[in-house]
């Protein structure tokens, strides 16, 4: 990977200082909790009495628990959905929001909005969107003469919810492509005019192959998001009991550990979902090789 | 290599609950006032009539100062378990009577036996159906506050205007389900019900689903808790009648109905009859429409309602264990058991309180005797070490069949496998 130019002697240092606020944090905060949680996870430990050797038990039991393996497939179907749609999503509004319209700046804060609004206030708000009887969505596809859809019944609940989630990352993944937008060269869309190319083959030959550095980024940061999915999802399938209809990863692992008193076998989930996301990202540097552009 | 690894992991949960923070408990000898928090679920309602209580105590008890918390029902429990796991616990905080032995088989719990000996007589004004759940072979290690039984609530305005007569006492479910029926509409002309005659809670059996199945002489489970009694044929006719009304008569909304009216469809006007506790009551009086109280329906085994008590406990790191069952000696007493009855959010155990006016004669009009009067036919919220996890168990596997996509009796077939085994992990 050629990055161009590396850090020299000042830069080194300005770099590490910029780097420290982050590192210290990680550090000192989530290295302790990571730690813990990788030798919880040989554990069994219900919080109030100490933890007894578990052995790989709590792995072993990650492969027949269904409710867990539930949550596992959950996560991947939402993440097969959401990330493609992310990346695809907002760079369709960055791309639209590149040009020079009047309100621009009006337009890039309501997109933005949804990720400055707290999750659980806007889930509650599609709730309303999405009811079946009682619902604006359904309303209007009455009125348009279609038949009411149930949005949140057990069918459907996956879709709607990864729509939701999409909506709430379009402002992201817009600030990221927007920024890489504007380091595309405006030499190169004036010789492509000039050479006749329209507004499609500009995007695809031009536009598409110089944001290939911000779109792997937002793939990388999406499919991240989508493996640690929980806030929207919870407060849209959400049951009694504490249950819900798209159980996730993080729902599982939250149950297991509040609910349920079993810290162990929560620890054990979290590390297999940060192993896949491991796992992924390695899979992603790989693509990277061999399909991103830098400039 | 075990050893390491789990020294490693002890580091590490030591170096993460010491930053827990100290608690400001002070030496009862030193002078300065010794100080105890009390952690409990609740309304922020509920904290007015908390701090009467506190100030009655700390009148009576010179030198001692009660802090008193207020979660909602959710944050509590994360709450409470991160207190006590980081060795922070409140002196003195509430607790749930089914989930109660999760703590107390975990020794969180300080034994209140001894303390209750040094005070003979003291339990003996309680109702006794609120003890038995806290009592375990070596004693107390909690007491209870209030209980709450189940009773159907209906709304007046709605039987008059359908010319329907009020529920009373002594109706069947049969009757219950021929007034529910009467009672579904469609009010707006849409097409579609948004007025429902009855209401359960699907996944909480307190909530209109234990009842039933102990009026047709079934049970939830057995008395040493080994075996989910679910799929027994007499509560299996129980699911079935409730499984009838709702996708049958329509007349109970199934949950994805029910959601999209985000709360309570009852204090909202959209439902006729409610099961639910004693808790409703403030909610309710704040309701547009005349409501009353009629007991649970009697069913083929005849009548039958849930009792759960809400109790307290003592953390068995508490600094101050003495003053610490002086201020629950002190709300099990006359004078504490009347604010909290004024309060208005359940019963008082105390059988004197709840027989006097206190209790019977409340803001709110209606019949308080009716949920003293159900004791004599309530059986207990089952109260085991696992509950939640069985419970949990049950309902999401409950789930599928509410929402109208999987047959009855395959999945109550499936539940008594899954909880059995959650049972059997726990014991």
């Amino acid at each position: 990977m050629e990055y161009g130019l590396k850090p020299l002697g000042r830069e080194r240092l300005w770099l590490w200082a910029m780097l420290a606020p982050t590192l210290i944090g990680l550090v000192f905060g989530a290295l302790g909790s990571i730690l813990a949680t990788l030798g919880l996870s040989f554990t069994h430990w219900d919080l109030l009495t100490p933890p007894t050797w578990a052995g790989l038990s709590n792995y072993i039991n990650l492969f027949t628990n269904p409710a867990f393996l539930k949550a596992l497939t959950n996560t991947f179907k939402f993440s097969l959905l959401y990330v493609p749609g992310v990346v695809i999503v907002s760079l369709f509004v960055a791309v639209l929001l590149n040009r020079k319209i009047r309100g621009v700046s009006v337009f890039r804060t309501i997109y933005f909005l949804p990720c400055v609004t707290s999750a659980v206030a806007t889930a509650l708000v599609w709730n309303l969107i999405y009811g079946r009887d009682t619902g604006i969505l359904n309303y209007f596809l009455n009125h348009a003469g279609l038949a009411s859809v149930c949005w949140l019944c057990s069918k459907n609940a996956l879709m709607s919810v990864v729509v939701v989630n999409i909506w709430g990352a379009i402002g992201e993944g817009m600030i990221i492509f927007l920024a890489g937008l504007t380091a595309v060269p405006r030499e190169f869309y004036e010789a492509a005019t000039m050479d006749g190319a329209g507004n499609f083959a500009q995007f695809f030959y031009i536009t598409l192959p110089l944001v290939t550095p911000s779109i792997f980024f937002q793939t990388l940061i999406s499919t991240i998001n989508a493996f640690q999915a929980y806030d929207y999802i919870y407060m849209m399938t959400r049951q009694g009991q504490g249950d819900s209809s798209v159980p996730v990863v993080v729902f599982s692992i939250y149950r297991n550990a509040w609910n349920f008193f079993n810290y162990g076998g929560a620890s054990a989930q979290a590390i297999e979902l940060a192993v896949l996301v491991i796992l992924l990202m390695g899979f992603y540097f790989w693509l990277e090789r061999r399909f991103v552009v830098y400039e | 290599m075990k050893k390491t690894l789990f020294s490693l992991v002890m580091a590490a949960v030591l170096l993460l609950t010491a930053c827990g923070g100290q608690k400001s408990t002070t030496n009862p000898g030193s002078g300065t006032p010794v100080q105890i928090t009390y952690m409990e679920w609740g309304d922020p309602a509920e904290l007015d009539v908390w701090k009467a209580i506190v100030s009655d105590f700390e009148a009576a008890n010179p030198g001692v100062k009660v802090n008193v918390d207020v979660s909602d029902w959710d944050s509590y429990w994360t709450k409470l378990k991160t207190l006590l796991a980081a060795n922070t616990p409140p002196d003195v905080f509430a607790m749930d009577a089914p989930l109660y032995p999760d703590y107390q088989s975990r020794g969180v719990l300080l034994n209140l036996q001894p303390y209750i000996d040094k005070n003979p007589g003291m339990l003996d004004g309680l109702f006794p159906n609120t003890l038995t759940a806290y009592k375990t072979p070596d004693g107390y290690f909690g007491l209870p506050r209030d209980f709450q039984t189940i009773a159907v609530f209906y709304n007046k305005d709605m039987f008059d205007k359908a010319g329907v007569p009020y529920p009373k006492a002594g109706w069947t479910y049969d009757d219950l389900r021929a007034t529910a029926k009467a009672l579904t509409k469609d009010t707006s002309g849409d097409g579609k019900i948004d007025q429902f005659g009855y209401v359960i809670d699907p996944w909480d059996f307190e909530g209109g689903m234990s009842e039933i199945i102990w009026a047709y002489g079934g049970d939830l489970i057995n008395a040493d808790h080994t075996k989910t009694l679910l799929g027994d044929p007499n509560a299996r006719q129980a699911f079935q009648f409730l499984h009838d009304m709702m996708f049958v008569d329509k007349s109970i909304p199934d949950p994805n109905t029910s959601s999209q009216y985000g709360g309570d469809l009852f204090l909202s006007g959209n439902a006729a009859m409610i099961a639910t506790g004693h808790w409703s009551v403030p909610g309710y009086s704040e309701a547009k429409f005349k409501w009353d109280v009629v007991p649970m329906p009697k069913g083929p085994a005849g009548q039958a309602t849930s009792v759960n008590s809400a109790g307290f406990v003592v953390a068995k790191d508490s600094k101050n264990p003495q003053v610490a069952f002086n201020f629950i000696k002190f709300v099990e007493s006359a004078a504490g058991q009347t604010r909290l009855a004024q309060m208005g959010f359940a019963c008082p155990v105390l059988e004197s309180v709840a027989k006097s006016d206190a209790f019977l004669k409340q803001s709110t009009l209606i019949n308080q005797q009716i949920f003293l009067d159900e004791l004599a036919y309530a059986h207990m919220k089952p109260v085991f070490k696992g509950y939640d996890e069985w419970s949990s168990t049950v309902g999401d596997g409950l789930t599928p069949m509410w929402n109208g996509e999987a047959q009855l009796n395959p999945t109550l077939d499936q539940i008594v496998v899954a909880a059995d085994a959650v049972l059997a992990k726990n014991k």
